[in-house]
């Protein structure tokens, strides 16, 4: 093994830092090449802009709906509490107490600012990416569950299990995820909510159809990484596990599952992967996740080619995170 | 202790019938050591195999410590959990220690509490000689410590019979015979064991009975002495000039 590598670093030898030059030329030159094609077209980069998409300062006022007279301030702690009185009895004001406008005495009119003060609020961007995060990870975990289950179906001799997961494996694996969204939206969605509406039960939301179109998705594509994995277990270890008294369910559990998921850890991580990035159709069902976040931001800020840019690049803070997650996993469980 | 009356098995692979087992009958009495010989695809494997019903018998009827494991009805795990067997290529769990290899099936199965099971693990482990490696992972044993350990985690169940499907085949030779010790100490404390090998030392020396099996059929039963001095059939003799 050792002596191939070694041949292959002895060719690279000397040359190794200039194509290590090379790299870095590359990447200068295309972003340098996108850059002035930008300037070509009239094209100017407000990146300055950007950030008040991820937080911004909020002004918050706190109005008088009365009018009449400042009869008292008093103070709790970091909030002060404001008594108008006018001609329908006294009401109060608390605020935080360094943003006050008025005084005691003060005449008050209706519409008067009592009170201002500027507050931090989250950007629709981090919210986009708040809300990919949490479709993704939910997604994930029922993916997993659902590919779990229809792995071992998959793999059962009762027809009814194995070829249900067959269909269901081949349905999802043949047809774009985009068409699966729209059935779980306006096909799917629309008959349960109605049922849901015709019982008088509260409403789903496009968010869990979304969620549930993702792991429908994926945990076909996890099943059959789950069967493989369970399948490449050699068949020593059931009969050992079985020899010794465990059930089908223990033995699964116990020997052959934790075995199969320690192989499958690599794939399973580009699956998922995959997931975070598909969730970025789930825009189509009005779910405001990352990918259409940009877009409206992009249309009414104009900037579109920052915010593609930062899009992007929050994708990959995303991908990349869970992939570090993963081998760090997959180390981790190598090590013992 | 063990009763098989008239089992047959056929392989069907690529639409070809391959007859491993052709109407055996045997007898195991309680505490007797019984070494199971023969050429390789004479059926011995198939035959232990079907003992513990990892290979099941199209006909005739097996009956361990007076349960038919053939019947339906009868719960097949119970069953294992009193019949320990030994594989030729080990088969520890590899994702678990030593120690947890042969805790886990008291723990899950027999449901004993966690140290008493380590307990009784720690001193299979010692009577095997293998307590120092407790906490290792299998794949840092050498094949013959493997072996003993699988040996002890089929101990751990405390089983009335013990399986041995070719345990020494897998070994490198110097490794044999501290496997071979194991087997010849528990056949010393009285185990009930049926041991398919072929090393027809240990069948000389430990076994009660030797039966001689070719084609898938028992062809001579009988002492250590009568088979290896003067076996009466024709194709024992000539399996025995072949081999010693």
């Amino acid at each position: 093994m050792g002596s191939p590598l070694a041949l292959k670093r002895s060719k690279q030898g000397n040359h190794y830092f200039l194509w290590v030059g090379v790299f870095f030329f590359i990447v200068i030159t295309v972003v340098l090449a996108l850059y002035f094609s930008a300037r070509q077209i009239d094209y100017t980069w407000r990146w300055y802009r950007i950030p008040k998409y991820f937080a911004y300062q909020e002004q918050v006022e706190i109005i008088a709906e009365t009018d009449g007279e400042v009869v008292s301030i008093s103070k709790k702690g970091k909030k002060a509490v404001v008594q108008v009185k006018g001609l329908k009895g006294t009401e109060s004001y608390t605020v935080p107490d360094n943003a006050l406008e008025v005084e005691e005495g003060n005449t008050i009119y209706y519409g008067d600012v009592l009170a201002a003060y500027k507050k931090w609020r989250v950007g629709i961007l981090l919210e986009g990416l708040w809300l990919t995060l949490k479709v993704s990870i939910i997604a994930i975990f029922f993916g997993i569950l659902i590919g779990l289950f229809t792995g071992l179906a998959r793999i059962s001799s009762n027809p009814a299990l194995k070829w249900s997961a067959i269909t269901y494996i081949e349905m999802v694996r043949g047809s774009p995820l985009l068409v699966q969204i729209f059935i779980w939206y306006f096909v799917l969605g629309t008959l349960i909510n109605n049922i849901l509406a015709k019982q008088g039960i509260g409403q789903i939301s496009a968010l869990w159809f979304g969620v549930a179109a993702l792991a429908g998705f994926t945990g076909a594509y996890v099943a059959e990484m789950v069967r493989a994995g369970i399948q490449s277990i050699h068949r020593g270890q059931t009969e050992a596990a079985r020899s010794l008294g465990m059930t089908y369910v223990k033995s699964m559990r116990h020997v052959i599952l934790p075995q199969a998921l320690r192989r499958i850890l690599p794939p399973l991580a580009g699956q998922f992967i995959s997931l975070i990035k598909d969730s970025s159709l789930l825009g189509i069902i009005a779910i405001r996740e990352l990918t259409k976040a940009t877009r409206e931001v992009v249309t009414t800020s104009l900037q579109p080619f920052e915010l593609w840019f930062v899009c992007a690049l929050l994708y990959l803070v995303l991908t990349f995170s869970l992939s570090m997650l993963l081998q760090y996993l997959e180390r981790r469980q190598l090590a013992v | 202790m063990i009763d098989v009356k008239n089992i047959s098995k056929t392989f069907i692979s690529h639409s070809t019938e391959v007859k491993a087992l052709v109407n055996v009958t045997a007898r195991i009495a309680p505490g007797e050591v019984v070494v199971v010989l023969g050429p390789s695809g004479s059926g011995k494997s198939t035959f232990i195999r079907c003992l513990n019903y990892l290979n099941v018998a199209d006909e005739g009827s097996i009956v361990i410590d007076g349960i038919d494991i053939l019947d339906p009805k009868t719960d097949i795990n119970k069953v294992r959990a009193e019949v320990g067997m030994v594989f030729q290529s080990f088969n520890l769990f590899p994702h678990k220690t030593v120690l947890e290899n042969v805790t886990l099936a008291p723990i899950v199965v027999r449901k004993k509490a966690k140290d008493v099971a380590k307990k009784k693990g720690m001193a299979l482990l010692e009577k095997v000689g293998i307590q120092d490696k407790a906490n290792v992972y299998p794949d840092q044993l050498s094949g013959g410590q493997q072996q003993r350990v699988a040996i002890a985690r089929a101990l751990a169940m405390e089983p009335k019979i013990m399986l041995f499907d070719e345990p020494t085949s897998a070994l490198d030779p110097e490794m044999v015979g501290e496997v071979l010790d194991v087997m010849k100490n528990l056949a010393r404390e009285g185990m009930t064991m049926v041991v398919v090998t072929h090393e027809m030392g240990f069948a000389r020396e430990v076994a009660d009975r030797v039966i001689f099996m070719d084609e898938g059929a028992i062809v001579e039963v009988g002492t250590p002495e009568h088979f290896f001095v003067n076996p009466t059939h024709e194709r024992t003799k000539l399996f025995l000039s072949q081999i010693l």
